[in-house]
């Protein structure tokens, strides 16, 4: 078999890879955790026509190698392969995980809600205990006077962050909005006061619940929430929350 | 550059083969290390990245492969007005035609370079079709509405096209701006990618089509691999809220939010959402900066650029639409913004 051969064969091989890498993600659903959901006909479009592309190539080799055909363009260089290669074996060695802490600290903290598709401010008819994060942010940025909103009970999830321009017995309670996919994740959050702050672990997922206030952190308004309970929650299916 | 590669091809493999087994053994350790959290993070940023482009890129190597055998080039010197401006003109309305971003522009740009596109042509299509087509022109208008900043994305990336595309027709020798993988194969143009224009029936034609779209996912994949790697790994480890925290200013925050676009390496089709988050805290000239440049030039559209164009042309195709799109930007904070 010549070289030549043997990198159609390998570039057949990576390219059903990529496509089986790409519908196992869709499978076990942590493809939402690389993009948002309305990308996934994409993504399945994507998987299909590169399994496709490969029954070609295959159905290729297997024809040149009964007769004359001659073979059309160059085979794919090794290290084209390789790279090619490389968001499966990256997959496979780095296992899976959605943004969390060291995200926040990287990427900066948005006082400043991302507005969403419409630039459509907050529904407020949604019952104050149904808002997430981004809600009660969204809540506090896009309002004239967000005090009307004070001592209404909020009920979130979030995981910890601990910022250093917080004070003592207070952490954020961090979330990550994604519009495309996580290059563009932003992270929001509300701060939460609550006494034993500090032994809660950066990155564990709680449920808080509690009566809302307004405070504010370098000059912008956030909600903060007087915490009645803290509770550890497993980390929720989908990790983001999508706009 | 294959046909090198192939003729010390064996060694050269296995040797890959164990350069990236130790790739990952020492990542492994890293993980060890201490460092499994950011590693993780890039990880994720990486895949994300490359997840959301990929089909984008099959997309654009489809195309590519249905030009490389349904078009001939004598139907490309039919169709494409020979004059300057108005070929520039011709190129940039070419994504209405063609609408992939820019993960697909290249190859297809470069496979229309092979039929015979003139080069000013193919530039001016390269920088506008990542937003001058109908799926960006929809996203825009969900994100901003029908007002001022979508008119001023769209003329504002038309204008630069063409201007840009204009200065490269001053080149009358393609071959100075092309590799040769890009010339036409009777002008000098390497022949290992040459094949007669099709004559076979459908179904021959359809799958050659497929096996062009195959190699050539595979010659501009890589540079998508590198590029997302080398943006997941900046948004990994530069601290983009100090970058952010310099964002005031007309003339700085437009380069900090070009900068940003360079970074993220978002897709133009999605990227008016992103540029949404800093409409209230940055001056309207960077957010328009933002959706112009972006779209144009980011790291994996460089690597894919290289491809393409020598390096000169290359550094052209940088520097020009910065100046120009900074120029604008500018202006616009100082004397249109409210």
């Amino acid at each position: 078999m010549s070289t030549s051969r043997l990198h159609r064969s390998f570039q057949a091989l990576v390219l059903a890879l990529l496509g089986l890498f790409l519908l196992n993600k869709v499978w076990n659903g942590t493809v939402l955790w690389y993009i948002n959901s309305r990308f996934l006909p994409l993504t399945l479009i994507g998987a299909f026509g590169l399994l496709w592309l490969a029954q070609v190539r295959l159905a290729q080799l297997q024809s040149t190698l009964e007769g004359t055909h001659d073979h059309n363009g160059s085979s794919p260089s090794a290290w084209g392969l390789l790279v090619l290669a490389l968001p499966i074996l990256l997959g496979l060695v780095i296992p899976p995980a959605p943004l969390g802490a060291s995200a926040v600290a990287n990427k900066g903290f948005a006082v400043v809600a991302p507005a969403g598709a419409g630039g459509s401010p907050v529904q407020i008819e949604m019952a104050p205990t149904d808002r997430t994060v981004l809600d009660w942010v969204r809540a506090f940025n896009y309002t004239a006077d967000p005090a009307g909103y004070e001592g209404e009970p909020a009920d979130v999830i979030g995981f910890v962050y601990h910022d250093p321009r917080l004070a003592a017995g207070e952490f954020l309670l961090a979330r990550f909005t994604l519009t495309c996919c996580v290059a563009d994740a932003a992270a929001i959050g509300l701060i939460v006061r609550w006494p034993a702050a500090a032994e809660l672990p950066t990155n564990r997922w709680v449920r808080v619940q509690g009566p809302v206030q307004l405070a504010e952190l370098e000059g912008r308004r956030i909600p903060l929430i007087e915490a009645q309970s803290v509770e550890a929650v497993p980390p929720p299916d989908l990790p983001y929350i999508y706009n | 550059m294959a046909r090198r590669v192939m003729s010390s091809g064996l060694p050269r493999f296995v040797l890959g083969l164990a350069f990236g087994l130790a790739l990952m053994l020492w990542l492994a350790g890293l993980r060890g290390a201490g460092l499994g959290e950011p590693l993780s993070a890039f990880s994720t940023v990486f895949l994300g990245i490359f997840i959301e482009a990929a089909p984008f890129l099959l997309l654009g190597t489809l195309a590519s492969g249905l030009v490389e055998v349904f078009v001939s080039p004598d139907l490309l010197r039919r169709r494409i007005p020979s004059g300057a401006l108005g070929g520039a003109l011709a190129g940039a309305a070419l994504g209405f035609l063609f609408p992939v971003c820019e993960c697909g522009t290249v190859p297809l740009a470069r496979r229309l370079f092979r039929k015979g596109l003139p080069v000013s042509v193919g530039v001016a299509f390269l920088l506008a079709a990542p937003v001058i087509n109908p799926i960006v022109l929809v996203s825009t208008a969900a994100a901003f509405g029908f007002g001022p900043l979508l008119a001023w994305r769209f003329a504002l990336t038309a204008g630069i096209a063409i201007v840009t595309g204009l200065i490269f027709s001053v080149e009358s020798q393609p071959q100075r701006l092309l590799r040769a993988t890009a010339m036409p194969a009777l002008q000098g143009g390497s022949q290992a990618l040459t094949s007669p224009w099709a004559s076979g029936t459908r179904s021959q034609n359809m799958s050659r089509a497929l096996v062009v779209a195959g190699d050539e996912f595979f010659e501009m994949g890589r540079y998508l691999v590198l590029g997302s790697a080398l943006a997941a790994a900046l948004q990994t480890f530069i601290p983009q809220a100090r970058l952010l925290e310099l964002g005031s200013g007309p003339l700085l925050s437009v380069l900090v939010m070009i900068g940003l676009a360079v970074i993220l390496s978002v897709c133009s089709t999605v990227d008016s959402f992103v540029a949404l988050a800093f409409l209230g805290t940055f001056t309207p000239g960077s957010v328009l900066a933002f959706l112009v440049y972006g779209p144009m030039v980011d790291l994996k559209s460089v690597l894919m650029f290289r491809q393409v164009f020598k390096r000169r042309a290359v550094l052209y195709l940088i520097l020009l639409p910065l100046a120009l799109t900074t120029a604008a930007a500018v202006t616009m904070n100082l004397f249109l913004a409210p």
